[in-house]
């Protein structure tokens, strides 16, 4: 009976944590579906030439003044970009606690500050990489 | 025609494909279960349980990372597994880990001096792990539209749209990107990526739903999943480089055309130097992981004791490679000295090491391993043919008896049989001299032999020269 009950919990925290992974990355599609949009949107603000633009609100349509709708748009993007690389940050957090979980050596190399991009370009230039 | 055409195309494709088959090839790992014993008979390997299960926990010290700056020592008679324990071992310690294997005696034939060979030999097998990362936009395209102005020349604008499995957007472009998308000849229906930081663009192949476009493609035509969730993406890539390539990058007068020639020559003290210490900086910025590899030296007693006392030091390193050597000589005369010492190998270097024996097979061990090898071999051989096979291991050599599995497989098939016979094996026995029935015929015939000496009294005991 305590085996069955270990067995459970364990496996729920597995579940949950697998779970939790499969949605952040969905969440992370989702944002950078929205990140798109608004580019798009800030590009085509750009090129209008009225004064006011239109913006759906859900699934309301409404007169906006242009200076204000970019500065919320910018807003947003910058929120979103954030929001991303927290998600991505912390979805390795979550890999190697899962792979932790299932008794298995964390993904090598994974915890790893990236080179930067000076580095990177030089080694690559060298044939390393 | 060209069916006899197509059929020369194939045929010399089969032949590039032939692979050798190696005296270790069939070597996949120790052998070991999860709790470090030994299997009798698992990947390749067969019986030497002791000396597995020693390799067993040596494996689990190198991971763990233990066990840098020790050595081992794998010592037993000819023909008793010491070089498969260490193929075994680097195949067990996976693809990753930097695995240097060498013959002692490959240090004295360089264009180099001895110690400059063994320090490349270490930092050989110290990897650093370093990880790329690049923001990068990968996509099918769905159109790609551009706009030249009026009267041609001048500025052009685009623009280009790509989709993933779960979105789609435009991208609008300048001339530079609408330049290289042109150069390569970018359409609708490719999978692209684009790198955020460089605007180099890569086209990864041809989606799968436009694969009934064309009735014909090109050979080069290659197709690829449309890809999925996001479409800018983060891609990272770990990449295990040693320290000897770093090196070799970084000697000026050589360049990393020498790694392919292999022609690198000494490396200044120096750039090693400065090698170590951007390496160190990367650790402490967390930009770099060490992994310390295996150097495998087989045939250790033909080191001389210059070598000895120069592993001996850089055994002494804080990131020092596992170093496992192999012998099969006992107590004999260390190289570049009149002294004696078990294994050829000064006490002072044997002090620091495990040594783990290696004891000859059974012979139910032997008819295992030469089953193996039949398989290895491709040889279908039947039961009363391995059983010969095994009773001419026992009473000659293991190594001869691999060697008649080849020939007799050979043999049988000259007589369109399937599976090899005992009268095959008898057929190349025969054919075959091992080495005792080798001596027995000089022995016999010596007074016909050239520059007979006439003394005929056997094998002269193995003396290594200075």
């Amino acid at each position: 009976m305590d085996d069955q009950a270990k067995i459970l919990k364990f496996l729920v925290s597995a579940e949950k944590l697998a779970d939790e992974i499969l949605s952040d990355k969905r969440e992370i599609v989702l944002l950078d579906k929205r990140r798109n949009q608004n580019r798009e949107a800030l590009r085509d603000l750009t090129k209008a030439q009225q004064k006011k633009c239109w913006v759906t609100v859900g699934s309301v349509l409404v007169k906006h003044n242009f200076e204000s709708t970019k500065a919320l748009l910018e807003a947003d993007q910058k929120q979103l970009n954030m929001d991303i690389n927290t998600l991505r940050s912390n979805l390795k957090v979550k890999i190697n606690s899962l792979r932790d979980l299932e008794m298995q050596a964390p993904t090598p190399g994974l915890t790893l500050v990236p080179l930067s991009n000076k580095e990177t370009e030089a080694l690559s230039k060298s044939g390393i990489l | 025609m060209t069916s006899l055409a197509a059929a020369q195309v194939q045929e010399v494709r089969s032949i590039t494909r032939i692979e050798r088959i190696g005296a270790h090839s069939h070597i996949r790992g120790l052998g070991l279960d999860d709790a470090l014993e030994p299997r009798a008979v698992s990947q390749g390997m067969v019986g030497q349980k002791m000396a597995r299960k020693a390799a067993g926990v040596i494996l689990q010290m190198i991971r763990e990372g233990k066990i840098a700056g020790r050595a081992v020592l794998l010592a037993g008679q000819p023909g008793t597994g010491k070089t498969a324990i260490a193929m075994g071992l680097a195949q067990a310690l996976g693809p990753d880990t930097p695995f240097t294997s060498m013959a002692g005696s490959e240090i004295y034939s360089l264009e180099m001096s001895k110690t400059e060979a063994l320090t490349q030999a270490i930092r050989k097998s110290i990897g650093i792990r370093i990880k790329e990362e690049s923001e990068i936009i990968e996509g099918e395209v769905v159109e790609v539209v551009v706009e030249r102005a009026a009267g041609g020349g001048g500025a052009r604008t685009g623009r280009l749209t790509l989709k993933t499995t779960d979105m789609e957007t435009n991208y609008d472009m300048g001339t530079k990107m609408i330049d290289s998308l042109l150069k390569e000849k970018v359409q609708a229906g490719d999978v692209i990526t684009i790198d955020k930081a460089t605007g180099k663009i890569n086209k990864l192949g041809r989606s799968f739903a436009r694969a009934r476009d064309y009735d014909a493609t090109g050979q080069q035509a290659r197709f690829v999943q449309c890809p999925e969730g996001e479409l800018q993406k983060r891609k990272e890539v770990v990449h295990t480089v040693t320290l000897h390539e770093v090196d070799v990058i970084n000697s000026r007068t050589h360049g990393f055309l020498a790694l392919f020639s292999g022609d690198t020559g000494e490396i200044k003290s120096e750039i090693r130097e400065q090698i170590n210490s951007k390496v160190a900086e990367w650790r402490e910025e967390g930009k770099a992981e060490m992994i310390p590899g295996v150097l495998f030296v087989d045939e250790a007693h033909m080191l001389d004791i210059e070598c000895f006392s120069f592993l001996n030091r850089a055994l002494e390193s804080e990131s020092a490679p596992v170093v496992i050597m192999a012998t099969n000589r006992g107590i004999t005369r260390i190289r570049g000295t009149n002294y004696k010492s078990p294994h050829g190998i000064p006490l002072d270097l044997l002090d620091r090491m495990i040594i783990v024996p290696t004891a000859p097979y059974s012979s139910q061990e032997l008819k295992e391993i030469l089953n193996i090898r039949c398989e290895e071999e491709d040889c279908q051989m039947s039961n009363d043919a391995l059983t010969v096979l095994t009773r001419v291991a026992t009473e000659t050599s293991l190594r001869y008896a691999i060697q008649l599995i080849t020939t007799a497989s050979l043999v049988a098939k000259r007589r369109k049989a399937t599976e090899v016979s005992m009268e095959d094996v008898k057929k190349v026995y025969s054919l075959f001299l091992d080495e005792h029935r080798s001596e027995q015929f000089l022995k016999e015939y010596q007074d016909e032999f050239m520059f007979n000496d006439g003394a005929g009294d056997g094998p002269q005991s193995m003396e290594v020269s200075q």
